[in-house]
């Protein structure tokens, strides 16, 4: 408000807002076209790390046999990538509110996912597994921040409009990106080795560097989304309300009851999901006799589900809303499919489209909701906050699975997750009643949330109006004048004051 | 907070009920077991004895290096029934009714296991498909009865109940190595502590198969093992694989294989073998050294197989016409899984027993988490309910209307 009051001209008129030239759908920011020429550039924005993150997995034996490390050395390419993150993704958040701003802290993530990639690549050509690990490490610092990024875009852009569907979308770019790498690196590999004549590791140094290209796509498109970005901010007079405040690390205590509660969700849920997926291969072998085709196939369905199902969920919940409920949905549908892998001979592909359709819906549902509990300005830290602590709870969890399965099997495991799953249902349960009893809007459905928008809306206006219908006698704008100087004046001529004797609260 | 203090909850209760579950377990049918060597004239030839007595009964089983190496198991209606070896017929040409348990009219129930052959084969694919492997890929297989046996008589454990019948080829590839039987008898239900972990109670005894040392005869070998079992012509052996949920005992294992008599008018219980389908690389068991393994359907055996004498001597000369003979295989390793050489060791453990193969349920720490787990959100969705009513009635009760 104060803000706004500051940017007013004294004089009404002295400087209203310029003409807007008539633009193209495509290039008027107000206009659907040109937002989904921002959703397409925010969609390969995360492309290329998406891609890149997988590399390791999809060249596994190629990476193991030209580098000559085992496993254990292996898994920790990925380790690299995770462990910085715990903490770099709260400073992401972090560093896009208070350093860098949404866009330069964009580009100069994209730029470390950049770098990171070709230091990967280029301890690959070198056959310097350290530098291999150390390239992760850069890859990492941009790689998670960036998605934060992404996220805050997204908010910024969508937010009351489609921002379910953008999130959806979002997620079913990361799957794609991560598919179309699963499949793509081992031929790409190939076609070097063809081209240089023997394996080794610089035929990997080569193929990494061409996988290193879709880093640099969502490097331009960082830039692309920058300048619309101001561009639209010029045009629209958007409100920037990530500047000028200042954020202290303390406002983590000021989170809501609320957002904690959706953090809670958002740990207990992805760890039953993500770590069972990267020690699923053995169960479906072992518990399902499926060969390790059949059982590489089914331990990617989620992913392979989720890429389709998750704009079409975000589409959905975009127009019904109900969020809360929808998160309860999908953690139960989830939970039951984790009791059917666990208790049950059920044919598990069953359990695992379950399991799919069920990911795709909370992804939509859940990462929206602290876009309704906290501030603007804040979206970038509690986005961070919660993807720090995801990466913290997946670390973690990783490591506590692992032993769980060596010393207590898959059935301890899976009643592990319920376990874990059974907490996210707690949570959202709380956060279910916390919203009813202090009325939140979390559970609205879209037409109550858009009637309550279209109702602030109009608020704005009759205020807007009311202030412009003053009349702007000379004394008024004196008493203004004072008022900002600071000078003392008599309560009934105070502007914002006036409108409030309109209405009836105040008479 | 709220989900903090439940999760405590679910904690404190785990353990609570894993206390109880330790403590609670039901009377312990128990049996006087005991393990000795019989002393025969050459020490490479072993028989082990082990007697598991109550009050109205004997399991005798007998472990024998003599020929390839077999176990006899027998079952009797007296506490007091004895083996009775005869050396000198045992090793004489005919060896029928060498080896007998007195009083004979005791015995009800009878049957044995015999070792005959060690396969080799190069798994070129990792494919691990022992039945589909062409005959090209497969090394010369190890003829058990041709092995020589040191004494057993030096490992027998009295008090530990265990044995070892430790034996090598005649080959450059046992220059260092060795196969061992470890034995061990029960004489109380319980639980090994060491991977596959199997349940086991006072009616049955274990043996593992060792192969340590054992060179490779080249790369990708995976080895395989025939047995030959007997049942009474009125019956047969059957071959059971029961796939359990619960894996909580041997990680990432669901299969428990077992071969059971099929004798219809069967009026007591009977003889079994079961095992889990792994094996390991390494003594300690863990996980990542486990080497799953597979078993393959009962084969008959009509023509004349080269008994090992104790089969005769206990079983008598025309044992072929009223046993049915069967031969079924076991070999270790999966598809896409480590081979032998990674260890150059393997580990795979088995029960003998009889009456009702033991069977695993779930452990009360799993029962008692899934019902708090599931318990609690359905119990703070009431209190919840219960809570936004009432504050629901105070909030409407407390706003007087303004006039």
């Amino acid at each position: 408000m104060e803000e706004y009051d500051d940017r007013e001209a004294l004089l009404p008129g002295a400087s209203g807002s310029p003409e807007r030239p008539k633009m193209s759908a495509i290039s008027d920011p107000n206009r659907l076209a040109h937002r989904i020429v921002v959703l397409c550039l925010m969609c390969f924005l995360g492309f290329g790390s998406y891609f890149c993150y997988d590399n390791p997995a999809a060249l596994q034996t190629q990476v193991q046999l030209d580098m000559k490390v085992n496993t254990a050395s292996f898994m920790q390419l990925y380790a690299f990538y995770s462990w910085p993150n715990v903490i770099l993704c709260f400073f992401g958040g972090f560093l896009i509110d208070r350093v860098f701003g949404i866009r330069w802290g964009t580009i100069i993530f994209s730029l470390f996912v950049c770098v990171g990639q070709v230091i990967f690549a280029a301890g690959a050509l070198f056959n310097a597994f350290w530098l291999m690990e150390a390239g992760r490490l850069v890859f990492g610092i941009g790689g998670e921040s960036l998605a934060v990024a992404q996220n805050t875009y997204a908010v910024s852009w969508f937010k009351g409009k489609e921002l379910n569907l953008v999130f959806g979308l979002q997620l079913s770019m990361a799957r794609v990106g991560s598919t179309v790498n699963m499949n793509v690196m081992g031929l790409v590999y190939s076609r070097v080795k063809d081209l240089i004549g023997t394996t080794g590791h610089s035929t990997l140094g080569v193929t990494l560097m061409i996988g290193g290209i879709t880093c640099l796509l969502s490097l331009v498109c960082a830039f692309v989304l920058g300048y619309l970005d101001r561009r639209a901010e010029k045009i629209l007079n958007k409100e920037q309300g990530k500047t000028g405040e200042v954020i202290k690390l303390t406002d983590v205590k000021d989170f809501s009851l609320s957002l904690w509660l959706i953090f809670l969700v958002c740990v207990c849920y992805y760890v039953a999901v993500f770590p069972f997926i990267g020690l699923g291969k053995v169960f479906f072998i072992e518990k399902f006799n499926f060969s390790p085709v059949q059982a590489g196939a089914i331990n990617s369905v989620v992913y392979i589900i989720s890429a389709p199902l998750s704009p079409v969920f975000g589409f959905m919940v975009d127009r019904i809303g109900k969020n809360i409920l929808w998160v309860m949905f999908a953690v139960v549908a989830t939970l039951g499919a984790h009791i059917m892998l666990a208790f049950t001979f059920w044919n598990p592909w069953i359990a695992m489209s379950l399991l799919g359709v069920s990911y795709s819906l909370l992804a939509c549902a859940l990462w929206p909701m602290v876009a309704f509990v906290v501030p603007e300005h804040q979206l970038g830290t509690a986005y961070g906050f919660m993807q720090s602590i995801q990466n913290l709870g997946l670390a973690i969890i990783a490591i506590v699975s692992g032993i769980i399965l060596d010393t207590s099997g898959y059935l301890f495991l899976e009643v592990f997750f319920s376990a874990c799953l059974c907490l996210a249902i707690i949570a959202v349960v709380m956060l279910y009643f916390v919203n009813l009893i202090r009325g939140g809007d979390l559970n609205l459905s879209s037409w109550e949330r858009a009637r309550l928008q279209k109702e602030a809306e109009h608020e704005a206006q009759r205020e807007r109006m009311r202030r412009d219908s003053i009349i702007w006698t000379a004394f008024a704008v004196r008493v203004r004048y004072l008022s900002r100087l600071g000078a003392q004046i008599p309560k009934h001529f105070i502007s914002h004051q006036l409108s409030l004797s309109h209405r009836s609260v105040l008479k | 907070m709220l989900s903090m203090s439940a999760g405590l909850c679910v904690a404190v209760l785990c353990a609570l009920t894993a206390g109880l579950g330790v403590r609670g377990e039901h009377a312990e049918y128990r049996r006087r077991a005991s393990l000795e060597s019989v002393p025969g004239e050459d020490t490479s030839m072993n028989i082990l004895h082990i007697r598991a007595v109550d009050n109205s009964s004997t399991i005798h089983y007998v472990w024998s290096s003599i020929g390839a190496p077999a176990v006899l198991l027998v079952y009797t209606s007296s506490p007091s029934s004895q083996l009775n070896v005869n050396w000198t017929q045992l090793t004489s040409p005919t060896p029928y009714g060498a080896i007998t348990i007195e009083p004979a009219s005791s015995v009800l129930y009878s049957t044995a296991l015999l070792f005959t052959r060690i396969f080799e084969y190069q798994d070129v694919n990792n494919t691990a498909d022992f039945s589909g492997t062409p005959e090209k890929y497969f090394y010369p297989a190890y003829d058990l009865s041709e092995f020589s046996w040191d004494d057993a008589n030096a490992t027998v454990n009295a008090s530990s109940l265990t044995a070892n019948l430790t034996g090598r080829a005649e080959s450059h590839s046992f220059q260092n190595g060795s196969l061992t039987f470890r034995i061990s008898a029960y004489d109380g239900p319980g639980r090994d502590k060491v991977s596959p972990r199997l349940l086991h109670n006072a009616n049955c005894s274990k043996f593992e198969f060792l192969l340590s040392q054992v060179k490779p005869r080249g790369n990708n070998s995976r080895f395989a093992l025939e047995m030959v079992t007997l049942e009474k012509k009125a019956g047969r052996k059957s071959m059971q694989s029961v796939r359990s949920i619960d894996d909580e005992y041997t990680p990432t294992i669901f299969e428990v294989a077992q071969l059971v008599p099929h004798t219809p008018n069967s009026s007591h219980a009977q003889g079994y073998f079961q095992w889990k389908s792994v094996a390991y690389g390494s003594t300690s068991g863990k996980r990542e050294d486990s080497l799953p393994c597979q078993h393959y359907i009962l084969k008959s055996l009509n023509e004349s197989v080269e008994f090992p004498s104790v089969v005769h001597a206990f079983f008598g000369e025309d044992l072929l016409e009223t046993y049915n003979v069967e031969a079924f295989n076991v070999s270790f390793g999966i598809a896409d899984g480590d081979f032998y050489d990674k260890y150059n060791f393997m580990s795979w453990s088995a029960l003998i027993g009889y009456g009702t193969p033991p069977k695993d349920s779930f452990s009360i720490l799993v029962i008692s988490i899934m019902g708090v787990a599931l318990g609690l959100p359905v119990l703070l969705l009431l209190l919840g309910a219960g809570v936004v009513l009432k504050l629901k009635n105070r909030v409407y009760s407390s706003y007087e209307p303004i006039n």
